[in-house]
């Protein structure tokens, strides 16, 4: 059985998680999701997922700190940041912390499974 | 019967309404609640549906004939739309067409279903209509409720349907400030497509009826900051009689810019009423053109201290401003050099100032500024 890639969706909106992990089942990963920053933090811990899509604006902890804390603790997870923040700071933050890609919401589909297929290619 | 009896009876009796009452109130929380918990499973189910139509791109269509009354699944549309963008949004609007999801909202809104199930049509009209909804949204545009003036205004403006430009601005004067304020939002959205509607309501309004929405109009010409309006403006403000309109002019003008906005602001700068007077200082610095330096620092001098500030914080902006500034803590005026060192401290200067002394690289204007600051501080209170 070939090796499944997974994937971790955090974000507050029950549709941006299940339009996701939707579109990232339908493409053969197993998807797992988390609804605020605390829930992703801990999740993200296990150290389990190929990659993980954050959300920034999220309740409990934001996306950027959630990943400054895997940072400390020394827990390595790719990240690509998704965010309706629209400000070059967060985006330039996001990447100074490790993040592998940001995009910007709303987005668009394809594009951002293509961005998703390149990373876990990787 | 005795007295007592009859208390026992009217206890029992208010009891029993309670009792009653409270059950009713229960009863209909839990109604609500469960039937809250059903439209939110619902929704959820609408949004994985749809999420497949979406991440799938040839997905048949799986929706019934009667969706369009299902409340959940405008939700659920709605939400989907308001994430993604491109062809997504494309393929919703299908989605939309088909199902006479917006056929059904406009139906609401022309229907006499009180005002909530109205408002919440034009909300989502407003949200997800398309150019097939305009002319309805047009038409409410003269809805006797407020709310949902507002929300077909948005809509329009959201799909940027240029044609609504004028009969918005048609009601621009008529309506109440709070709901011209959220108008003039949309008019904003419409960015210089609106300008030239804009300078025709002003040129038609300006001096009747109390200016009614010509403060707002001009506001909103600034905030679109189109420099084609600069001539506008400046005639706006020769014949300006209402001190709002003027003082509106004046910060459009600095927004704008242009040098055809510095003559009618040196004119203003110089008025009798000291609110135009600052309020020039501030729209000149915005422009930015040095060549004002000179009549900029004639306003340290001005009997009014909001005018010497805003004079003063406009020369610490400018190139060759902090000279003029200097130049007046020189002079023997105590008000302009208050008003130049206070500026001074606020754009960083002193600060500058004070590290280069303690380097021993202080200058002429340096020891000017320190000496001065030096000599207040020494000053009993």
């Amino acid at each position: 059985m070939p090796d499944v890639k997974r994937v971790l969706v955090a974000d507050d909106s029950a549709t941006v998680t299940t339009l996701l992990a939707t579109a990232l089942e339908l493409e053969g990963y197993a998807v797992d999701t988390a609804i605020n920053g605390v829930e992703a933090y801990e999740k993200g811990i296990t150290g389990e997922f190929d990659l993980v899509i954050m959300d920034q604006l999220m309740p409990g902890l934001l996306g950027l700190e959630v990943i400054d804390r895997w940072q400390q603790e020394g827990h390595v997870n790719r990240v690509i940041m998704l965010s309706g923040v629209d400000d070059d700071r967060t985006v330039v933050s996001s990447l100074d912390l490790g993040a592998v890609d940001f995009v910007r919401k709303p987005f668009h589909l394809p594009e951002l499974m293509a961005r998703i297929r390149q990373r876990l290619l990787g | 019967m005795n007295p007592a009896t009859i208390g026992l009876i009217a206890v029992a009796v208010v009891f029993f309404i309670d009792v009653i009452l409270l059950t009713g109130l229960v009863s209909l929380k839990a109604v609500h609640r469960r039937r809250r918990r059903i439209h939110a499973a619902r929704r959820a189910e609408y949004v994985t549906v749809l999420s497949r139509h979406l991440a799938f791109q040839h997905h048949t269509d799986p929706f019934g004939t009667n969706i369009a009354d299902d409340d959940a699944f405008l939700d659920a549309v709605i939400d989907l739309r308001n994430i993604v963008s491109g062809t997504e949004i494309d393929n919703l609007t299908g989605i939309i067409d088909r199902s006479g999801l917006a056929k059904r909202q406009e139906a609401r809104l022309r229907s006499r279903f009180p005002l909530g199930r109205r408002l919440r049509a034009a909300v989502s009209l407003a949200e997800m209509g398309d150019e097939s909804s305009a002319p309805v949204l047009i038409e409410h545009l003269d809805d006797r409720e407020p709310e949902i003036r507002i929300q077909c205004a948005r809509g329009l403006g959201r799909i940027q349907h240029t044609s609504a430009i004028d009969p918005i601005l048609e009601r621009f004067g008529f309506e109440q400030p709070w709901v011209r304020a959220r108008f003039a939002d949309t008019l904003v959205g419409f960015g210089t497509k609106a300008t030239w509607p804009l300078v025709a309501y002003i040129r038609v309004n300006l001096g009747h009826d109390q200016n009614q929405g010509v403060i707002e109009a001009i506001r909103v010409l600034g905030t679109i900051g189109d420099q084609e309006v600069g001539p506008t403006l400046a005639g706006v403000l020769r014949v300006a009689s209402d001190p709002e309109v003027a003082i509106a002019t004046i910060d459009a003008l600095g927004v704008v810019g242009g040098p055809l906005a510095i003559r009618p602001l040196k004119y203003t700068f110089r008025h009798p009423d000291w609110r135009l007077r600052a309020k020039s200082a501030t729209a000149l610095a915005q422009i930015g053109d040095p060549s004002i330096n000179p009549v900029l620092a004639e306003g340290l001098e001005d009997e009014n201290w909001w005018v010497r500030r805003n004079s003063a914080a406009a020369l610490a902006i400018l190139p060759g401003g902090t000279d003029l500034l200097l130049k007046a803590i020189e002079s023997e005026a105590p008000f302009a050099a208050d008003a130049a060192t206070e500026a001074l401290a606020d754009s960083g200067e002193l600060a500058a100032a004070r590290a280069r002394f303690e380097a021993g690289e202080a200058n002429h204007g340096d020891r000017v500024l320190l000496g001065y600051v030096t000599a207040q501080e020494a000053v009993p209170k």
